[in-house]
Formats: C-alpha cells, sequence, structure tokens
C-alpha cells in the first residue's frame, strides 16, 4: 500500500548523540545495526507517518543517506536523533556540528552503506 | 512488560468454580503470578472449547513467567550497555560487598546477585535478592536506575 | 577477587577504568568482568577489524610502509599531526617531538570537543576536583550538555552518583541531588527521579544566566524554578561539582565569559567545581602534554609558536593549508563533517591505527600499530586529570611509541 507520506517531506532538527551500543569495531554487524539509525518519539513519528523500522532518507545541504526508524524517547520532540558516526558526518557542516536542520522523507531504498560514503569521499 | 493478576484475571472463566483447588479465579491468578499454580491447574480452561481464545491469549501473555528468574527479574541482555549502575545500587550488594559494589569498583566476591560480564549483566544468585524468600519486599532499586529498560520485573 | 587479582585498565573511554578482571584463553580474552560493553569488545575483539601496512590501498610489509611514511613526511612544506586522543602520553611526546622538528601543526580532537574547558581547568580559571573527591564528598551532581550513560558508560556508577563515599554513605537516594540539563531526555536523563531535577535546556545561555541572575536577586527570562532550586541544592553541602560536555560547549557559543562568571557567582554562595566530560581516553593528556610544553592545550602551530583557530585541523584543512598530514589513533572521516574528510582524500594522509577505519580506507599510507591497554600500557589522563597508569594485556614491540620514534627518524 502507498502511503501518502511517501510524497511529504518533513523539516526537522537533527541532534547528534553518542550511543554505548556502537563497538570500536567497525567492520562489525553491531556497528552498523546501531550507527545506521533515525530515533524519533512515537508521538512524533504518529505524526509524520513514519514507523518503526521505516527507512527514511534524510537530506541537508544536498547531501542524503537512508537510515531505519526506531522509536525512542531519547529522541528530542521536534525531530530526530543519529548517533554519533560516519552518517551523521556525512550530514554535517561546522556550522551545526552536533545539531542541524534536514528534510525527512520515506525512502524506497535500502540503508545507505559506508562504502558509498568512503567511494563519494574518493570521488 | 509486568504481568498482573487483574490482566491474568480477566482472561480466566470467571466462575469460581474451585476445580483449580483456589475459592476464587482471582486468588488463583495471584498464585499464577506468584508461580504458585501452573495454568494447567485451571481445567475448565483447556476443557471447555469455548475458553479456547482466552487460552491461547493466556498461554501467550504468561510465556514471560518461563523465562523469569525465581524473583520474577527478567534481564534483556541485548538492552544492557554494562554501565553497571544496577550492580553498584542493590542494596544487598551495598551490605555484602561494600568496598567493591557498593563503592563502584569491581566486585570483592562472588557471593552477588548480578555482575557485569562481557558487557552485559548477568545474574549470578537470585536467592539472596530482597523480592526473594519470607520476608520479601517489592525492591525496584535496580531496575529504576536501568535507563535501558534492560532489567524488568513479571510483577511490575 | 582476592587480593592477588590482576586488575588491567580499559582505556574505550576518559573513565579509564582500572578494575577489570580478564580470564585468558591462550591470547585471547575469554571473559571480561567489570568493563561495560564498550570495554569488553575491546578486550573480546582485540584481534578483529585489524589494521594492515599499506601504500595507497596496496598490502604491504611494514618497513615498506614506515619508509614510505618517513618520505612523504620529509618532503612536506606544511604537515599536519592530528589524533593521538587514544594513545599514552609517552606517544604523545614523540609526536609533539616530531612536530616541533618539521615546524609542523599538532592538534586532536579536543579543538572541536572540550579542550577549551581543558584549558580553563588548567589555567585555573575554573575551580576543579577529582573523581575520588566527588565519589567521598559531592552533593550535586550536575550533569550538563553530555549524557554518560552511553559516552561514557561507567562515570555515574564508578565515580559519581552511585557509589557510597567516605562522606556519602546513605546512597543516591539521599545523599546526593542529580541534575542533568539536556536538550532531550537522554537515558542518564532518565535517571533523574526522586531528589533530582531534569532542566530540559533549549538554550544554554539562558541557564547560564538564570543562575547569575537568581544568585543576584533578580528575575531570570527564563528557568526562574530550576536555577533556585538547584542553587538552594547547593547550599546544602560543601561541595557539589558540574560536568560540562559537547552539549555545553555548543551552546555556550563561545561566551566562555559568561560560563566563569556563573561559576565563580556559584562559588560565592555554595562550593562548586568543574570537570570536563569529554569522551576520548587520553584526550586531556595531549592537552596537558602540549600545554606543558608551549603553554597551549591544542590547535597549535610549531611555526608561528602560537595556538590559534586557524591551526585547527579541520580549519587547516578546509583552508587547504597542508600537503601532508599524520593522523594517529583517530578516525576523522567517522567525526568530522564531509567536506573535511573529502580533503583529506586529496592530500597525503597517513594513517597510524590499530584497527582499520573509515580514514584508513582513503589514506595514502597506512601503518598498524598496538591497541591501548590491550597492546600497550603507559600513561593516561583521566577526564578529571588523574594520571593513570594503563595495565594492559600484553606488551607488543610494535607500538605507538615504536612507530613515531621511526617517523621522528626524519628529523633526528
Ligand atoms: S479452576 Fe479456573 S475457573 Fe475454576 S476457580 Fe480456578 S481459575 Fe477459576
Ligand atoms: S530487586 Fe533489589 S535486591 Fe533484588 S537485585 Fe534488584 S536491587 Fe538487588
Ligand atoms: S542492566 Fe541496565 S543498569 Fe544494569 S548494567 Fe545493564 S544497562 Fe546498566
Ligand atoms: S566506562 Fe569507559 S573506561 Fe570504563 S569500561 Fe567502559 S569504555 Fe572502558
Amino acid at each position: 500500500m502507498m502511503r501518502f507520506t511517501k510524497f511529504l517531506k518533513v523539516e526537522v532538527d537533527v541532534v547528534v548523540a553518542r550511543n554505548a551500543f556502537i563497538p570500536d569495531n567497525k567492520s562489525s554487524k553491531e556497528y552498523l545495526e546501531n550507527v545506521a539509525i533515525a530515533f524519533m518519539q512515537e508521538e512524533f513519528a504518529k505524526v509524520n507517518g513514519f514507523k518503526e523500522n521505516d527507512v527514511i532518507k534524510i537530506t541537508s545541504k544536498g547531501r542524503s543517506v537512508n537510515l531505519k526508524v526506531k522509536i525512542s524517547d531519547i529522541a528530542h520532540e521536534k525531530g530526530i536523533l543519529i548517533p554519533n558516526g560516519i552518517y551523521a558526518s556525512y550530514l554535517t557542516s561546522f556550522d551545526g556540528f552536533k545539531r542541524f536542520k534536514a528534510e525527512i522523507e520515506l525512502a524506497d531504498g535500502e540503508i545507505t552503506k559506508p562504502e558509498e560514503i568512503i567511494e563519494k569521499l574518493k570521488g | 512488560m509486568a504481568i498482573t493478576p487483574m490482566e491474568i484475571y480477566k482472561l480466566l472463566p470467571k466462575t469460581n468454580c474451585k476445580k483449580c483447588g483456589e475459592q476464587t479465579c482471582m486468588s488463583f491468578a495471584f498464585k499464577l503470578v506468584n508461580r504458585e499454580r501452573k495454568l494447567e491447574e485451571c481445567t475448565p480452561l483447556f476443557e471447555e472449547e469455548k475458553y479456547a481464545r482466552q487460552r491461547e491469549k493466556l498461554i501467550e501473555y504468561l510465556k514471560p513467567l518461563e523465562e523469569a528468574t525465581e524473583t520474577g527479574l527478567i534481564v534483556k541482555e541485548e538492552l544492557c550497555v554494562g554501565c553497571g549502575n544496577c550492580v553498584v545500587v542493590c542494596p544487598v550488594h551495598v551490605e555484602k560487598d561494600p568496598y567493591g559494589c557498593g563503592s563502584g569498583l569491581a566486585p570483592k566476591t562472588d557471593k552477588l546477585i548480578l555482575k557485569v560480564e562481557n558487557g552485559v549483566v548477568h545474574v549470578l544468585d537470585m536467592d539472596m535478592c530482597r523480592r526473594y524468600g519470607k520476608n520479601r519486599v517489592l525492591c525496584v532499586v535496580c531496575r529504576e536506575n536501568c535507563p535501558t529498560d534492560a532489567i524488568s520485573f513479571l510483577e511490575g | 577477587m582476592s587480593g592477588n587479582t590482576e586488575y588491567y585498565t580499559c582505556a574505550g573511554c576518559s573513565c579509564l577504568c582500572d578494575d577489570i578482571e580478564i580470564d585468558l584463553d591462550g591470547e585471547n580474552a575469554k571473559t571480561v568482568k567489570t568493563a561495560c560493553r564498550r570495554g569488553s569488545n575491546i578486550f573480546l575483539e582485540y584481534k578483529e577489524n585489524r589494521a594492515e601496512p599499506a601504500i595507497e590501498g596496496r598490502k604491504v610489509e611494514f618497513e615498506e610502509a614506515i619508509k614510505k611514511a618517513q618520505e612523504l613526511i620529509e618532503k612536506s612544506k606544511s604537515l599536519a599531526i592530528y589524533g593521538m586522543d587514544t594513545i599514552p602520553i609517552e606517544a604523545q611526546k614523540v609526536a609533539i617531538e616530531l612536530a616541533e622538528g618539521k615546524e609542523a601543526y599538532i592538534d586532536n580532537s579536543s579543538s572541536y570537543c572540550l579542550g577549551d574547558f581543558v584549558e580553563m581547568v588548567l589555567k585555573k580559571e575554573l575551580p576543579t576536583a577529582t573523581f575520588d573527591d566527588v565519589k567521598d564528598y559531592a552533593y550535586v551532581i550536575f550533569y550538563w550538555g553530555v549524557d554518560p550513560h552511553n559516552s561514557l558508560p561507567r562515570h555515574m556508577s564508578r565515580y559519581t552518583y552511585y557509589p557510597r563515599g567516605k562522606k556519602r554513605q546513605r546512597g543516591y537516594e539521599e545523599d546526593r541531588y542529580l541534575v542533568v540539563a539536556d536538550i532531550r531526555k537522554s537515558h542518564t536523563a532518565m535517571l533523574v527521579a526522586k531528589n533530582a531535577r531534569f532542566i530540559q535546556v533549549d538554550d544554554d545561555l539562558k541557564l547560564v544566566d538564570a543562575f547569575i541572575k537568581v544568585i543576584d536577586k533578580q528575575m531570570p527570562e527564563k528557568y526562574a524554578d530550576d536555577a533556585v532550586r538547584v542553587i538552594r541544592e547547593m547550599q546544602k553541602a560543601d561541595f557539589n561539582v558540574i560536568m560540562g560536555g559537547l552539549g555545553l560547549r555548543y551552546g555556550l557559543k563561545g561566551n566562555y565569559e559568561k560560563f566563569k562568571e556563573m561559576i565563580n557567582k556559584m562559588n560565592e554562595v555554595a562550593k562548586v567545581y568543574f570537570i570536563p566530560a569529554g569522551c576520548h581516553a587520553n584526550m586531556r593528556g595531549f592537552n596537558e602534554v602540549l600545554f606543558e610544553k608551549t603553554g597551549f592545550v591544542n590547535k597549535y602551530s610549531f611555526k608561528d609558536g602560537e595556538s590559534s583557530l586557524d591551526y585547527a585541523f579541520f580549519e587547516l584543512l578546509k583552508n587547504d593549508k597542508v600537503d601532508t598530514t599524520l593522523i594517529i589513533g583517530s578516525d576523522p572521516v567517522n567525526s568530522l563533517p564531509f567536506e573535511i574528510s573529502k580533503k583529506l582524500a586529496k592530500i597525503n594522509t597517513i594513517v597510524v591505527d590499530p584497527r582499520k577505519s573509515f580514514t584508513t580506507q582513503i589514506a595514502k599510507v597506512v601503518i598498524p600499530s598496538a591497541i591501548s591497554g590491550v597492546e600497550q600500557g603507559g600513561t593516561m589522563i583521566r577526564s578529571d586529570g588523574v594520571r593513570v597508569k594503563v595495565n594492559s594485556l600484553f606488551e607488543r614491540e610494535i607500538n605507538d611509541v615504536y612507530v613515531l620514534e621511526r617517523l621522528k627518524e626524519v628529523v633526528a
């Protein structure tokens, strides 16, 4: 079923924070499972038509990544929380290092792989 | 999620037929939570077809009971970050190991209820928990200080 | 457990827990006791994901990688050395000597993290305390812009809120008062229960202002109730502590004078100490070692003999000021903005790291080294300034001191 929100972009505040589940080993399954996440509160998700495990596209200053939605109270009310790591760094710039604005929408694709970002770095 | 006698009661036959050996369905529900009775002892629930749906629901609802420790404490390792809050705050630990756990340091004894090993909390000896035995109290200190809900209790 | 248990040190974060028991099975850690999830993982999986010597993505002999790095450093006209947050001060000192010999720039993550706070503490502009004292005496435990449950997992259980101490025998509910100030309800904020307060701040400067105004008996614009309550609690004890993190650092937007004024004011009516709550194991160590030598904590240029924002690693990259960079024990691609990392892929990037990282994937030269706490010991400085002797599981010959001494041959 096609959801209406598919066409909707929502402007949100993004907060970047550390997460205790992220291990030092960046090739591990745990790293990816815990870093490729966008946390949001239940109410926020409901209002904007997202649910747990949805893949969303987050765009800031022309750069986008796809992350998985996880419902959690640790996010603030009006936006999403992304753990410290390569995805957050890809989206940020120095004028909004740990807190910035972005647009989010439901995505068609898969979660962005770190290798895709590395390729862009090299390119 | 907590398992409450009220929720159990709602799904029982509510006929107070006493076949389980209890005076009322409600008291049977209480005993179920404390694991002094087994659901199978409510024979009507299993024998009469009209209760089939309730029976299924109850079995599902009571599942965590089997995974829980004697005191109803459930540890979900996948949610634990190994911060040690629960180990340090447990009043039994403070009493038995004041200079180890009670002071925030590595335990100086193995006679403990909870212990962090390989980064997650493990249950060592539930018999020492204040929720157990004759003079039990409804202690919830460990759970209250776990912000990721890695510890829960059956009874809430 | 018994008197002769050997305790190892975890260098997973700036808590530097030195009470870790490890059962070994040959060279593998079988059971790691008391360390948190992140810390345990470092020991349990130390053999995985290891860096290999490489030049432009091609695997080479260790010696070849060293030679190549020496060559790049030798011919560099403008070199920046960066990272060092996870290596012992003995190795940091060698890196600083190399920077001095090459008249290079040197910086660590503290220039965008908590370096400014560490500097204020070292210059005695902020009164500070050690965790041992916090444990024994502190009443108000105030986390401002930091979520220790995630970034410093054992901070609260080992050093601050939960453990019992000399004058704090009755446990956290009676003997401590927890304050958490954050823009969101972090896991740490969820611990706020009885005798505690959560302040949801969207403007840290206004909260600073509220404390100042309340002490001056004026009406603040915002957070009046919070400020009144916290000050009243602080007055109940002769020892209180504020631990400030990245949220506070960015929230202040550079208005450090205002923050110092607030701490001074607080100390007119109560006793309040400040401890920076940064994450990296030995970030503060680098700050202190550089400070001893130059009087500055970070973003330093040996050529110019001074520290400046222009010499911050990210500014140097942004403005194309360096041709070569030596990154030690740090993964800037993981933590710095894309525009900055992109530059790293273009210049001569040399990475010294025990593990594969995102930065090793774009580096010209990769030199493997040893994992602190597992394969190399030494000294590190905890976030409260206490020097910790790192008792590591093993000692490897090829460690950061060795690698950096080899690279330093260039300037010998
Ligand atoms: S046997 Fe079942 S229906 Fe009868 S009293 Fe016991 S619980 Fe109620
Ligand atoms: S319930 Fe109380 S006594 Fe039992 S483990 Fe938890 S804190 Fe300790
Ligand atoms: S169960 Fe909770 S409080 Fe205990 S160590 Fe794990 S995360 Fe910490
Ligand atoms: S809190 Fe930090 S130093 Fe202590 S065990 Fe965890 S990662 Fe290691």
